[in-house]
């Protein structure tokens, strides 16, 4: 392997490098010109996920590289959490284009965001404590100047400052956890962790120890009860598209990186973490639907729809078996698109209503939803292919997601897990449905509304892969089995 | 190079739903129509000459998520081909009867062909996940059909019609993903696929077999419907419009009748005590016959009373399956299509007459044969051969069944059908005698006969109904090849 063969970096290079451009190009040019500025970082985002699907390493199972002694891979696993990442962005930039079209802070916004973008994907495919923690921070400080980017917005500044505050006390308990490891095995390196585990062993009261910190740090970004307080007011607060990002991409790289630390370096560990996990499975999933059934906000809804979301996808660290770590991770995948096309759709319909009403409170409420197939025809028809996905229903990605899942976890006879989430499923169903015969039953709550293009794009293009996962899912999962073979299950 | 025809058969009418949901007029909406459901039929009657019966074939099978063993695997054979055959000659004449409906026409026609889409893949699904995709499809058109341009109750009748069948389907799935768990762990690798699980499943342990066998017998007979669950069937057909009520009872029925034959038989040697459930499977059979005729009796509304007539139908189906003698089976399976044939001259009748007396109870009624002479020759052919006049394909069908379970069943058994064959003859001749023949009754005031398309629709049906009454070799030959296949596997009478 030659170290000098740079070409499998090419999607972080590009990411990085433009990123860079927009933010210095940014400073010279007029306001009027910088919505091509979104453009460009949409090219950007468009060619590295090419880039991707090109080289072909999603159809490896086994590492195909590695570069600066051993900290950075790349393998199917990095690859197809790269391909999230890199999906979320573009389809908010695209959304973005418009959203931002008049600020003169453009170069800012979408700076901040290939950036967070480029720490994501850096988590994906670090293979070292410390270049996980580097891509960590890179990500979190991006996605919490973002969170309060619209800065006269008191909501925004205030959901900023909570998210700030939480995720830095996460990150210090996270790097805490990341030094007692670094202190019991005398490395960073996660194989090697792995193995010297494997060798030498660990004391019991350090392995909790260190599991507790852990678990505290990474949970925290997968949003799972109990450390999921800040992410309803986040999600809510944020700039709608923010918010897409941060349930999509952001809290996705939680869950990779939460992969890598506890399958690859600690898997000695299985049996506590698996109790862990289940309990938080459990909770998770149960606390996330009943609370978003009384949601009125559609923003704080999805944001517990979300919660859920991740409930059912950490079964995966229950199960472990490479089918359901497979199925965590296509689940990844298609909560990916599903999210960030109802957080979009959410987006449109503010960005609507408040082109009309400046400053309008709450414009995220249900009663704004109210007979929206009549208003914004094909925005409401997107939204209800989102929340069908959601819910489980088919022929959407929701819905092979949830029966892989399930399918793996009652192969491995976790038939309790399975009965709670498949109940938790139909709870869910309440507030997916009633949202749909809001928008469909209801009588208009206004005139039509002019539904901007940039966002129907957006929709467009999570509304195609949202289908294609449920109508062909074979390809999505081969490559997802693939990455949860690399991790050496 | 061979097309895929049955995948052609159920993508037609997908294409010509979305056309017909999408188009603007009337006219293109059933044009569309009326078009994407013959080519299926034209495809079906090209299969059924050139083609050998007692094997599967046109098999069509493509991998769709191998990681979990589901395929996309279609065949026929002549279980499902007849089934076939009748779900696409009932559609192209459903539609060509509704030519003149004018409420929300795009996508009633649309509805029509997405039923066609789903009963065509359940017929010929090998797959059982995919069974069960197409299984759910159906229920959705129909679900719309009857809450759309239903009767004055729609909205009951609707989400009744709903939740029971859901209720079943997915008391059945629970039983597909047992069968499909247990034999993954028994085999080591997962599949889906209907011949593979049926194979896999004597070597179950003998409760979880049980289990397994009644919970997707549960789910066939609640849509077939026989007795204990067939409330649901009166009050979707009461409220549903004239096509959807023929779509229901013509072909939808007919989908649990098929689960029977294809799944059920092959597990049915293999229960714990197999005598035992044969009982229960026949006296539900037989109550079904005598009660739903005794029930059709004492109806005032005549749609009604053909509804009930239909649960005491397919209660000869139950009956013929449970007898496990070839002739019988053969029998059953031929009742489905010749009811699924008389049914919908019977509904279309109802539906007529709905619409021009705008009343359906049999004693407002009265002389209408002075206003509707052709609608009353259609529907008279039609009552006898619901009633089983030889001649007619019903005959045929109810004939074999009981002669072939008189060898298996009780007498006194017996002698309660032959009764309520008479009950049936009964109810058919009086409520006819009653709503068309007598005096008129001057308050229903000026009545049209019927539309051209009507009487062409029916008239076919009718005639249909006559041919395979006298020649009713063409299906029955594939019938008795599907039933020979079966029946060599059942070893224990």
């Amino acid at each position: 392997m030659s170290y000098l063969n740079y070409t499998h970096l090419a999607p972080e290079l590009i990411v990085a490098i433009m990123g860079l451009a927009v933010v210095f190009f940014g400073l010279f040019i007029p306001t009027r010109f910088k919505r091509g500025l979104g453009c460009i970082s949409g090219l950007a985002l468009i060619i590295a996920i090419l880039e991707i699907l090109r080289n072909g390493v999603l159809w490896e199972s086994q590492r195909v590289a590695t570069y600066f002694y051993d900290a950075y891979t790349i393998d199917s696993l990095s690859q197809f959490f790269k391909l999230v990442f890199l999906s979320v962005s573009f389809i908010v930039v695209i959304a973005s284009t418009r959203r931002y079209k008049e600020s003169r802070y453009q170069d800012e916004y979408y700076g901040l965001l290939l950036f967070a973008t480029l720490g994501m994907m850096v988590v994906a495919s670090s293979n070292d404590l410390l270049t996980l923690f580097i891509g960590f921070e890179l990500a979190s400080m991006s996605t919490y100047a973002l969170a309060g980017f619209d800065k006269t917005n008191p909501k925004s500044v205030e959901a900023a400052m909570k998210y700030y505050i939480i995720g830095s006390i996460s990150s210090a308990i996270l790097l805490f956890g990341f030094s007692l490891l670094y202190g019991a095995t005398g490395t960073t390196n996660l194989e090697a962790i792995s193995a010297y585990i494997a060798a030498h062993g660990l004391a019991s009261t350090t392995g909790t120890a260190i599991l507790v910190f852990l678990v505290a740090g990474f949970t925290f970004k997968m949003a799972l009860v109990p450390f999921h307080m800040w992410a309803p007011d986040t999600y809510e607060g944020s700039p709608t598209l923010i918010s897409a990002l941060l349930a999509a991409g952001s809290k996705k790289m939680g869950f990779v990186a939460a992969f890598k630390v506890f399958i690859v370096a600690l898997i000695a560990l299985k049996l506590d973490m698996q109790n862990v996990f289940f309990i938080l499975a459990i909770i998770t999933m149960t606390y996330g639907n009943l609370v978003a059934i009384s949601q009125k906000s559609i923003k704080r809804m999805l944001a517990y729809s979300s919660v859920a979301q991740a409930g059912y996808i950490s079964m995966a660290f229950v199960i472990m078996t490479p089918l359901a770590v497979g199925a965590g991770i296509l689940y990844v995948l298609s909560h990916a698109f599903m999210k960030t096309g109802a957080f979009i759709a959410v987006g449109a319909v503010v960005y609507m209503l408040t082109r009309e009403k400046k400053n309008l409170p709450d414009a995220d409420h249900l009663d704004n939803f109210a007979g929206l197939s009549k208003r914004a025809p094909l925005t409401a028809f997107a939204m209800m292919i989102f929340v069908f996905a959601l819910a489980g229903i088919p022929p959407t990605a929701g819905f092979v997601s949830k029966f892989v899942l399930f399918s793996s976890a009652i192969h491995a006879g976790y038939i309790t897990l399975v009965l709670v989430a498949i109940l938790n499923s139909a709870l869910s169903l309440y507030y997916y449905a009633r949202l749909v015969k809001y928008m469909y039953v209801l009588p208009p709550a206004g005139e039509t509304l002019r539904e901007p293009r940039a966002y129907l794009l957006a929709m467009l293009v999570a509304v195609i892969v949202v289908i294609a996962i449920g109508v062909y899912p074979a390809p999505f999962l081969e490559w997802a089995m693939n990455a949860a073979t690399t991790m050496g299950l | 190079m061979t097309l895929p025809l049955i995948s052609l058969m159920i993508l037609i009418p997908l294409v010509g739903a979305i056309i017909s949901f999408l188009s603007r007029t009337r006219n293109q909406a059933r044009i569309v129509a009326i078009i994407a459901s013959i080519i299926p039929l034209i495809i079906t009657i090209k299969m059924y000459l050139q083609v050998d019966p007692s094997t599967m074939w046109v098999v069509e099978s493509y991998d769709w998520i191998p990681q979990l063993g589901i395929t996309y695997k279609l065949g026929v054979d002549g279980i499902s081909m007849p089934l076939i055959l009748l779900a696409n000659i009932v559609v192209p004449l459903t539609i060509l009867f509704a030519w003149g409906e004018t409420k929300r026409t795009s996508s009633f026609y649309g509805l029509l062909l997405l039923e066609q889409v789903g009963v065509i893949g359940v017929f010929s699904s090998l797959d059982f996940f995919l069974f069960y995709i197409f299984w759910e499809i159906t229920l959705v058109p129909m679900y719309f059909l009857i809450s759309i341009w239903g009767g004055p109750r729609k909205d009951y009748a609707a989400i009744k019609f709903f939740i029971y069948t859901h209720i079943a389907s997915l008391v059945m799935l629970l039983a597909i993903f047992a069968l499909y768990f247990i034999a993954w762990a028994q085999t080591g690798y997962p599949s889906f696929d209907i011949v593979h699980l049926l194979a896999q499943y004597p070597s179950f342990s003998p409760v979880v077999k049980d289990v397994i066998f009644f919970a997707l017998l549960f789910g066939f007979i609640v849509k077939m419907p026989a007795v204990p669950f067939h409330t649901w069937l009166p009050d979707a057909h009461v409220e549903a419009p004239t096509a959807g009520s023929v779509v229901l009872a013509a072909i939808l029925l007919k989908m649990g009748g098929y689960g029977l034959f294809r799944v059920m038989m092959p597990m049915l040697p293999n229960t714990t005590n197999t005598s035992l459930v044969i009982t229960v499977v026949a006296i539900i059979g037989v109550v079904s016959i005598v009660y739903g005729a005794f029930l059709a009796l004492a109806q005032k509304d005549l749609k009604k009373m053909v509804a009930y007539s239909s649960v005491s139908h397919m209660g000869f189906v139950t009956l013929g399956f449970a007898s496990l003698v070839p002739l019988s089976v053969t029998g059953a399976m031929y009742q489905q299509f010749s009811h699924g044939l008389i049914t919908c001259i019977l509904f279309m009748s109802c539906g007529v007459i709905q619409h021009g007396a705008h009343t359906r109870i049999i004693n407002d009624l009265g002389g209408l044969v002075q206003k509707m002479p052709k609608l009353t020759f259609l529907m008279l052919g039609g009552f006898l051969a619901s009633l089983g006049l030889p001649g007619m394909s019903g005959f045929i069908a109810e004939f074999t069944v009981l002669t072939g379970s008189i060898t298996t069943l009780f007498i006194y058994v017996m002698i309660a059908v032959f009764g309520g064959v008479a009950v049936t003859a009964a109810y058919h001749l009086w409520a006819i005698q009653r709503a068309m023949f007598g005096v008129f009754n001057e308050k229903l005031g000026h009545i049209h006969d019927l539309a051209g398309y009507e009487m062409l629709s029916m008239a076919i049906l009718l005639l249909l109904v006559i041919f395979f009454g006298v020649n009713p070799d063409p299906v029955w030959d594939f019938m008795q090849a599907g039933a020979n296949t079966l029946l060599a596997g059942v070893h224990i009478i």
